[in-house]
């Protein structure tokens, strides 16, 4: 990754809006700093009203930053118009143009550069042929699916070739059932087409499967950049703990230095050394993470005993949740076939895999 | 209007910015606010000037302490309370049967509702006259007896037959927009169908009701062409001013009097701005669920609908007097079969005129529509300094009564307008006027028009997502071809109804232009009035017809030109 060119650049940007009252200030976007590789995958992911819009809206131009420059390539387009900016967005209601054909919605970009009209057809041909829209371009919006009508959306930013592709929640209006087979629609094709991509959710399994890296966003600010794996296994933040994936922290760990980036812990009652990822301060606590499905069920009396509360069983896993140490924990047991199913109010044992544990700064003391 | 913020000056840096990025879309804002403010603002303003000046002041203390006078403003405001309520009753019915009725002939009732929008302002009038009047064929020729019509009675008859259609058309909006779900609740709970009406429906109608009702007390107490052929000796203000001006040649007097009438109209305005818009709870845009209950109780039914017939009879009535008027010698008088009126006016006194009204308002169709559209673009879509102002100002064009308009045209474009030797706005208005006093008719036909393109614009664009446009700009396009491509295209409805408004009203404006024409410039409604004032009802209704059929035609080619190309508001709604 770090070989790769810059492509975009957000260099302390912070956008600021009147309130609807007009009274005081909300900080939409809070000096952010990013830097977007060419080629690559990136997702802004975080709760509503985070900020991410008003990113993705800063990048194409359609909000001047408060403070902060943008670069494109190395230059800075901070004060461009948004037509101007080499780049194609595709909405979340997809924003089609309702009096206009599929083929003219796709061709209007390129007609508004003045492409001569032969290249213009034989183009359009060619992005409808890739995204499987053959045979559709004369209808209209309202005579589509909304699959389609994405597809459509999709096509009319593709082809333009735009240095880079934004999206802004496309796929938050389709059923899930679509959702996911659209995901791996635009996964398939900015893997095969290579174009820079800064993708906008707050739905955390689209970012993880679609992303080179993740940002994860919130009030404004960036909590944490990473690949999906390393923004799962390794969240510098109970924010972003919690917001990817589900977790359970075991609050006022304590631990004592093994050496510079290594503590020895007592968890659940097992003692063992685990990495520590953020500077440690002597005499402090630390706060262990675990995902559910790092926790293990056992009938076995060594372990430490548990009760369990609630057992739901949902097909290809089973969630059961516990208490230990007046701590809710939830366990995620994959795969029901092989391993026994526990009941309601059953004693097992707890356990869990050492590699899997996490530590994070303890934020329960001030 | 302008709303300085905090850190205004950052803000003012910032937008100034923008604005030079895009040199066209401050052409636009800076073209539509210079548009405004000379051919609105400035002449208002010279009006106001002219009637506090040294010679204007004294007449104010003179005019409201005096008994005649006092009674003339009483007299317009009784006129504009009775019309206006009258006028809302009379709508709300007519939106009553539309919605809430099951009953044959709707298509029918809405067309003869909608009749009175295109006549010109004098033919209901004198076909009152003709039906009703001292000689009328009705009072006199059927009842036998001697109805004086002249006056309050006669005025509200006329006034509401002609602008009941304003009310209809905003109450019916309203009430089809009035979620059914909230009926349904109602009844849910156990209410019948007059408490649903006393407690859910008409408060939530209330806004619409008092909207109705300020609308049609600002055009009756702007009205001149009813005053003038009904009023008799109950005189209202715009008769006055007219008075004051065309008779008395006062000019000073005329503009005390405007801005005593330019008060109530005024005063209606903002309340209508501020007040109604803030507590409507009925959002128009809302998709209703479900279908409106009707009506079934058979009193109610049948009564309230024997009232609309009624009406739509009384409609049918005048326009059946003006057309059959137009084909007779003296109307009222000799029956006789004739196509002398026609003669009269097409190869005689109207022929120009017909060719130079038809001809301004053709000219001044397609600006207003136009300027409609930008400035509602602008104002919905853009941001800049002075956007609730742009809108403020252009409204005023048709919140102030025509009257006022006109006698400030004459107060500020009879001179030329210049720095020195330096002329920059020509003299407009009289005979030596530019193109003989064309162009003050034509910039008061588009100030009068700009306003309902403006809002039928607005209306359409807070209905459209702005992502549309943004898609555009996001793949190249600028603010113009985005306007032209996508914006223009989807609202061609607004578009079209702004057309059709601006050619209608142009070719049966009255107030505003009667200070204004020339012996150049010819304009029908003003030699209609002639007509009339002159008794020669036949030739003022052949008059008439001829207007409505040039206003009905026009309306087709507007439809073939405008309507016809792609039809994008059919296409509008699985757009989305
Ligand atoms: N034009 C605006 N005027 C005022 N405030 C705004 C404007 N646009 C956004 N905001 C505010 O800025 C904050 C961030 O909004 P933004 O739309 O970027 O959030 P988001 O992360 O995209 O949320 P969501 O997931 O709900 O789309 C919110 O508090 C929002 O209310
Ligand atoms: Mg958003």
């Amino acid at each position: 990754m770090q070989q790769r060119a810059v492509r975009l650049k957000l260099e302390n940007v912070s956008k600021s809006f009147l309130d609807r009252d007009g009274k005081g200030h909300v900080q939409a976007v809070d000096h952010i700093s990013l830097d977007i590789y060419s080629g690559e995958f990136l997702t802004l992911l975080g709760p509503s009203g985070c900020g991410k819009t008003t990113t993705l809206r800063l990048i194409a131009g359609f909000e001047h930053p408060t403070t902060g420059r943008i670069l494109l390539d190395g230059e800075d387009i901070t004060g461009q118009p948004p037509n101007k900016r080499d780049m194609a967005l595709v909405f979340q209601n997809y924003a089609l143009f309702p009096h206009m054909t599929v083929y003219h919605n796709v061709a209007y970009g390129l007609e508004t550069r003045q492409m001569p009209r032969p290249q213009i057809q034989a183009k359009v041909a060619e992005v409808l042929k890739l995204i499987g829209l053959e045979g559709l371009d004369k209808r209209r919006p309202n005579q589509l699916s909304g699959g389609q009508q994405q597809r459509v959306a999709l096509a009319r930013s593709l082809v333009m070739e735009p240095r880079i592709l934004l999206f802004d929640e496309p796929l938050s209006n389709l059923d899930a059932k679509l959702r996911v087979q659209m995901r791996s629609e635009i996964h398939r094709l900015q893997r095969r087409l290579g174009i820079t991509s800064i993708y906008v959710t707050h739905d955390q399994l689209e970012a993880m499967a679609l992303s080179d890296r993740i940002v994860v966003m919130n009030q404004g600010a960036i909590e944490q950049v990473g690949t999906p794996e390393e923004i799962y296994r390794f969240p510098t933040s109970r924010f972003v703990a919690d917001f990817i994936g589900r977790a359970n922290f075991i609050d006022r760990v304590p631990y004592q230095l093994v050496d510079d980036d290594r503590a020895e812990i007592s968890l659940l009652g097992r003692k063992l050394v685990v990495p520590v990822r953020f500077p440690l301060r002597a005499g402090q606590h630390v706060t262990a993470m675990l995902r559910p499905e790092a926790l293990v069920l056992r009938e076995d009396a060594s372990l430490m005993q548990v009760t369990i509360d609630e057992a739901m069983y949902l097909g290809s896993e089973v969630e059961y949740v516990v208490t230990f140490d007046q701590q809710r924990l939830v366990i995620v047991q994959q795969d029901p076939r092989i391993s026994r199913i526990f009941k309601e109010g059953q004693t097992v044992g707890l356990d869990f895999l050492a590699e899997a544990v996490h530590l994070l700064p303890d934020q329960t003391v001030v | 209007m302008i709303t300085v913020r905090n850190s205004g000056q950052r803000y003012a840096a910032k937008y100034l910015n923008a604005l030079l990025k895009d040199p066209l879309l401050s052409i636009a804002i800076i073209v539509s606010v210079m548009f405004v403010l000379i051919t609105i603002v400035l002449p208002l303003v010279a009006m106001v000037g002219e009637s506090v000046s040294e010679s204007g002041r004294p007449l104010f203390q003179q005019y409201l302490s005096s008994p005649v006078y006092q009674t003339i403003i009483a007299n317009t405001l009784v006129l504009g309370v009775l019309v206006g309520m009258v006028g809302t009753v009379i709508g709300f019915l007519f939106a009553f049967v539309q919605v809430k009725l099951n009953v044959p002939f709707k298509r029918a009732i809405h067309i003869i509702a909608l009749v009175p929008v295109i006549s010109p302002p004098f033919a209901v009038a004198t076909a009152a006259i003709v039906l009703f009047g001292r000689n009328g064929t009705i009072t006199r020729g059927i009842l036998g007896v001697r109805y004086d019509i002249y006056g309050l009675d006669g005025l509200v008859l006329v006034m509401t037959l002609s602008f009941f259609t304003i009310a209809y058309l905003n109450l019916r909006g309203m009430m089809e927009a009035l979620d059914p779900a909230l009926d349904e609740a109602a009844t849910n709970l156990g209410a019948n169908k007059w408490r649903i009406f006393r407690t859910v429906t008409l408060p939530m109608l209330l806004p619409g009701l008092a909207s109705s009702f300020l609308l049609l007390f600002v055009e009756a107490i702007a009205d001149l062409g009813n005053p003038l052929v009904m009023g008799g000796n109950y005189e209202v203000l715009a008769a006055r001013i007219y008075v004051t001006i065309i008779g008395l040649y006062e000019t000073t007097g005329a503009a005390v009097l405007s801005v005593i009438l330019l008060v109530p109209s005024l005063t209606v305005f903002l309340i209508q701005r501020y007040w109604i818009n803030r507590i409507s709870v009925v959002s128009v845009t809302g998709k209703p669920s479900g279908t409106p209950q009707s009506i079934d109780h058979p009193l109610v039914k049948w009564t309230l609908y024997g009232a609309v017939l009624l009406i739509c009879g009384l409609i049918v009535l005048i326009y059946g007097t003006i057309i059959h008027g137009a084909f007779v010698q003296v109307p009222g008088v000799r029956w006789d079969w004739t196509f002398a009126n026609f003669d009269f006016v097409i190869n005689g006194i109207g022929s120009q005129a017909m060719r130079d009204t038809t001809t301004l308002s053709a000219l001044a169709t397609p600006i207003a529509g136009l300027l409609g559209m930008i400035i509602a673009y602008l104002v919905v879509r853009k941001e800049f300094w002075g956007r609730n102002a742009l809108d403020f100002g252009t409204m005023l064009g048709i919140a102030v009564p025509g009257t006022i308009i006109g006698i400030g045209y004459i107060l500020v474009f009879n001179t030329p307008i210049g720095i020195g030797d330096l002329t920059l706005i020509p003299k407009l208005t009289g005979g030596q006027g530019i193109f003989g006093g064309a162009l003050a008719i034509v910039l008061v036909f588009v100030i009068r028009s700009v306003p309902a393109a403006l809002r039928t614009g607005s209306a359409a664009l807070s209905q459209i997502d702005p992502s549309i446009e943004e898609a555009s700009i996001s793949l190249g396009a600028d603010n113009a071809r985005t306007f032209r491509r996508i914006t223009l295209p989807l609202i061609r409805p607004a578009f079209l109804a702004g057309l059709i408004y601006a050619f209608a009203r142009s070719m049966t404006t009255i107030s505003a232009i009667v200070f204004l024409t020339t012996p150049q410039t010819k304009i029908m409604t003003a030699q209609i009035l002639n007509e009339v004032e002159n008794g020669r009802y036949g030739n003022a209704f052949a008059y008439c017809v001829i207007l409505i059929a040039i206003v009905m035609a026009a309306i087709g080619v507007l439809y073939f030109v405008v309507g016809a190309q792609t039809g994008a508001e059919r296409r509008l709604e699985g757009g989305r």
